[in-house]
């Protein structure tokens, strides 16, 4: 499968290493060179220096051979451009979108996006944590 | 009418002073950066409110649910966006109007049903070719959802149309020449009025026959 992942910070560059492993072909787009560093130097994926919410970079990327594109950047707002433009603008078929804000990651869910919320899921856990849920 | 405008940078700052000229207009200006926000309270008072105009927590907070219209000008595209989209889709706001600041994305924005859209670059390039000397078309205002636009040109002397009647024009489909600025000033035409070198049209045109209009009227004839 051909990955594009937008933000290589601790989630991105986790899922990017992990679906290299696995054996797919990943590209890995930050603003940043030096969220890199967060990958292995024997990373056999792809990195490009770019913002993902800017069509060159997304042209320059792959986007339109892309079978499945990752919003993991740090902004809710650009995390829900750069995916609906993947999802609207380039036709990608699966496209997940990292969206901090719970209410606002349901309602892009129910636009379409396949959204999660890192807040909500954190909340679950360290509730059912304090009550010994799972322990 | 209550208006919500997101972003208080200078448009919105420039917008909301126009708003609260009018009457029966009530305006809040939602601005995210909490030493901006504090300046224009201080000027402007409670209509500025600090927040984050793309939460729907805090646009709850502002009463969005009983906005007729939302306004998102701030300088960031995915922002302007995703108040736009909240308002539309959680708040039902009626209408929403979103700045552009990157023009490729107005596609997708249009796409995503953001009612109208406010491009800067586009405003400024139709500036800056509305100075230029000739072979030029200008945009002047899209009619939307009708795929038709007003644009302005001067007739080129070599020109095909320059000379020539109306009638005899063989223009594309929806091509409606509306007035005509010349020597004797602007007037609506017929069939029968001739374009003469150096007059200004403006005329209805649908937004993809530009280059079609411009070779016509705007340039001087291929050969020529």
């Amino acid at each position: 499968m051909r990955v594009l992942i937008m933000g290589c910070g601790r989630v991105g560059a986790g899922l990017a290493t992990q679906l290299a492993d696995e054996g797919h072909q990943v590209t890995v787009i930050d603003i940043d060179a030096f969220a890199f560093q967060r990958l292995l130097p024997e990373f056999s994926g792809t990195r490009l220096i770019g913002s993902g919410t800017d069509d060159r970079t997304l042209l320059e990327a792959g986007i339109r051979e892309a079978d499945c594109f990752v919003a993991v950047a740090t902004g809710d707002n650009r995390n829900i451009l750069a995916s609906q433009k993947a999802k609207e603008m380039y036709g990608v078929k699966q496209v997940v979108t990292r969206v901090k804000d719970p209410l606002r990651s349901e309602l892009f869910g129910r636009l379409g996006l396949r959204t999660f919320s890192p807040t909500k899921v954190g909340v679950e856990l360290a509730h059912d944590a304090v009550f010994g849920v799972g322990a | 009418m209550y208006i919500i405008v997101v972003g208080g940078g200078n448009v919105g700052y420039g917008l909301a002073l126009e708003l609260q000229q009018m009457p029966d207009h009530e305006v809040t200006i939602v601005e995210l950066g909490g030493r901006r926000a504090g300046q224009l309270h201080a000027e402007l008072g409670e209509m500025v409110v600090h927040g984050d105009g793309s939460e729907i927590a805090f646009l709850e907070r502002v009463g969005a649910g009983r906005a007729d219209l939302v306004i998102a000008c701030t300088a960031d595209d995915g922002a302007n966006l995703v108040a736009s989209q909240v308002a539309k889709h959680w708040f039902h706001v009626k209408r929403t109007i979103a700045r552009v600041n990157d023009p490729r994305n107005e596609a997708l924005f249009l796409r995503l049903g953001v009612d109208s859209i406010v491009s800067a670059a586009g405003a400024v390039l139709a500036q800056i070719e509305a100075t230029l000397p000739e072979h030029t078309i200008i945009p002047l205002m899209a009619l939307e959802g009708s795929g038709l636009h007003i644009v302005d040109m001067r007739v080129h002397e070599r020109s095909p149309a320059a000379g020539h009647a109306l009638r005899d024009l063989e223009f594309p489909p929806q091509v409606l020449v509306s007035v005509i600025i010349g020597a004797g000033g602007a007037r609506v035409p017929d069939g029968d009025t001739v374009l003469q070198p150096g007059d200004e049209v403006i005329a209805v045109i649908p937004s993809d026959s530009d280059a079609v209009v411009r070779a016509m009227i705007a340039s001087p004839s291929e050969g020529a």
